[in-house]
């Protein structure tokens, strides 16, 4: 079965920069698994997404999503991925519901199709009450869980998210937790980035530790911790793999 | 098609709750129209409808100043003034008047003005009864100097003012020196011959070719005049559609900043649908607030007590007009929003980039009185061509082919800055980090 994420090689340098944002980066995620990618500040988290989802276009290599490149074949890329940015990628002088229905339509949803699933993931993810309230006036969380929720319309098989859970209090994390996971349990296919490294542990199946552009170790999370001397939590092999001096 | 639509129903959502931006897309132009329309009334009646008062003080009392008394009178544009509280206006009221800037045109007709031209008009006539052998002679004296009909202005009048007053005069004076050669000849000629031509037939001969404005088209001919409403009413509507760079520009910046227009790049097809979509909302509502405005001018305008705006022969055509000066406007919006990184640049560069624009297109000031190489540069402007697009209709009398140009200047500099903005806006989605 090929592989739902297969990132190759990839190369990317900004225009200006000084270093390489992704320097030959490897990387592989097995269909329905929640696999987190890890790294500190400027590893190449961002840019790894940007290029899965065809904002970005490497200098080399290859980015493939159920067989398919991320380049040459961006339109269909865009259609099977549903990726939730670090930002609150929503209309804040739009309702929730009010910015669903228009990303819904985008994605060319039928309005019947849309009201549906909409109701379906603002219950779940506890927004119903909220659904004709604009945007800019809800809490971090409830923006996050927005942010979800218009990423999730048009069905996608693999999610990437970015950070989706950075800034929102307790309640809303364990939602969104156990929300992800209820997903995965539907055979989806879950990337996932985050700098909390006991939620990873948490919820992923398998995490990826990147550092500076580069591949630098994979594995269960159990897995890694007892494979690496010294360490007894997700954390501790983090910094083990990626050193302590701060990164700005 | 259905990206379009629903990219036009959430702009419109997001426009309603904009108050601020609805009050700088509708009210703000109208009140200019108005205001402007009211200031510049005067300056427009200046020289097209306003009968100047103009002093004459008579001290001839003789067939010439009768004469030009009646020529200023049956004048459209002079009100004549040649007597203060029922006494004749004397030279010297007629001075302090003027030094007191009551009145800013002054007449003297000398003393013996008219026997001066009596004896001019003698001395030709029996010149040309000589050469013709009739016979007959008039009494003739060696002629006097400074019999000039003296012109007093105020300082402050314009030279133009001046040519127009000098030229209606010597029109008279030269007509009553015509009309006097007319009679003395006819005079001699029946002494010669009692069955000489009348006076009327001798005056039909002198009288040869005339003058006479005619108009271009019969229908309607007072309102296609300029006046301040004919010019204002387009020249602030379109100033105001440019001025759809504001609400959109922002709004573009206020999306990238907060990431909904991330959100659109990462769903297929739908950024240059969602591009489309803007495009046609923000036209519709140039379009919209272009009627808004022409619909003040052609109803509340005469509350104000100015003229009502004329449409044109074809106002139609209009249509047409105000979609592609909307197009160009919300293009140059999008353009402005695009290239730019924040909302301080874009809406520093946006209205002050109007105010020049429109400065060089003629909104301010028309730009036949500009200079030839300031015309040159108005070509330029987008608001030139939509200036003159709109004239060509209210003030030409023209139909739809007359401002096909125009319309292909500004659907073309529209779509420049659309690509432009589109692969501005491709090149920055590359460097997101």
């Amino acid at each position: 079965m090929p592989a739902a994420i297969e990132i190759t090689d990839l190369h990317k340098t900004y225009k200006g920069a000084l270093v390489p944002a992704l320097d030959g980066l490897s990387l592989q995620v097995q269909p329905n698994q929640v696999v987190g990618l890890l790294g500190p500040n400027g590893a190449g988290k961002t840019t790894s997404i940007n290029v899965l989802c065809g904002l970005v276009w490497p200098d080399k290599g290859t980015a493939r999503i159920h067989g398919k490149d991320c380049v040459a074949d961006a339109l269909a890329i865009k259609k099977m991925l549903g990726v939730v940015p670090q930002q609150i990628a929503l209309f804040s002088n739009l309702t929730a519901l009010e910015n669903f229905y228009y990303i819904g339509r985008l994605y060319g949803l039928g309005d019947k199709e849309i009201k549906a699933r909409a109701g379906h993931l603002l219950e779940r993810l506890g927004l119903e009450k909220h659904a004709g309230k604009r945007v800019g006036r809800y809490s971090g969380g409830m923006k996050r869980r927005a942010n979800i929720i218009a990423s999730l319309l048009h069905q996608p098989e693999v999610i990437i998210l970015d950070e989706p859970t950075a800034g929102v209090d307790v309640q809303s994390r364990a939602m969104i937790l156990s929300f992800l996971k209820e997903y995965r349990a539907q055979g989806k296919t879950i990337l996932y980035t985050s700098h909390l490294l006991e939620e990873a542990e948490q919820l992923c199946d398998e995490v990826v530790i990147i550092d500076e552009g580069k591949f630098i170790v994979s594995g269960q999370p159990n897995e890694l911790v007892q494979k690496t001397p010294g360490c007894r939590r997700l954390e501790d092999v983090f910094l083990h793999y990626t050193g302590h001096s701060v990164r700005d | 098609m259905k990206k379009i639509v629903a990219t036009i129903i959430k702009e419109w959502i997001l426009l309603r709750r904009d108050l601020g931006g609805l009050m700088l897309l509708l009210i703000m132009p109208a009140v200019l129209i108005m205001v402007m329309a009211m200031v510049q009334d005067a300056p427009f009646k200046d020289y097209q409808q306003i009968r100047f008062e103009l002093l004459l003080a008579d001290n001839d009392g003789g067939m010439l100043a009768e004469e030009i008394k009646k020529g200023l009178r049956n004048s459209r544009n002079f009100q004549l003034v040649d007597s203060l509280e029922g006494k004749p206006l004397t030279e010297e009221k007629l001075k302090t008047l003027l030094e007191n800037g009551t009145y800013t045109v002054g007449i003297v007709i000398p003393s013996g003005a008219t026997a001066e031209i009596v004896n001019s008009a003698n001395s030709v006539a029996n010149n040309i009864s000589q050469k013709l052998g009739l016979g007959g002679t008039l009494p003739t004296r060696e002629p006097r100097n400074n019999m000039d009909v003296a012109l007093y202005f105020d300082p402050v009048s314009k030279p133009t003012f001046r040519t127009s007053i000098r030229f209606a005069l010597d029109k008279y004076i030269t007509a009553s020196g015509s009309k006097m050669l007319v009679e003395r000849i006819t005079r001699l000629s029946k002494i010669a011959d009692d069955t000489a031509a009348s006076q009327q037939d001798v005056a039909r001969l002198f009288q040869g070719i005339g003058i006479r404005e005619a108009e271009l088209n019969p229908k309607d001919t007072d309102m296609r005049h300029i006046n301040s409403v004919q010019h204002n009413v387009p020249a602030w509507a379109i100033f105001g559609m440019f001025f759809i760079i504001i609400p959109l520009a922002g709004q573009l910046i206020r999306e990238r900043d907060e990431r909904s227009a991330l959100r659109v790049l990462l769903i297929p097809n739908a950024h240059r649908m969602v591009s489309v979509g803007k495009i046609s909302f923000y036209t519709l509502i140039c379009t919209v607030q272009f009627y808004i405005m022409f619909a003040i001018g052609y109803w509340a305008m005469p509350g104000l007590g100015l003229p009502s705006i004329y449409l044109g022969q074809h106002p139609m055509v209009l249509l047409p007009v105000a979609l592609a000066i909307g197009f160009a406007a919300t293009s140059y919006g999008y353009f402005v929003g695009t290239v730019f990184k924040t909302a301080n640049q874009a809406l520093s560069f946006g209205s002050i980039s109007v105010v020049i624009l429109s400065a060089m297109g003629g909104i301010w000031v028309p730009v036949e009185l500009l200079s030839p190489v300031m015309q040159k540069i108005s070509l330029l402007s987008p608001l030139h061509w939509a200036l003159d697009a709109v004239h060509q209709v209210i003030l030409r009398d023209r139909g739809i082919e007359a401002v096909l140009p125009n319309l292909a200047v500004l659907w073309a500099f529209g779509f420049a800055l659309w690509c432009i903005a589109i692969f501005r806006n491709n090149a920055r989605s590359q460097s997101i980090q």
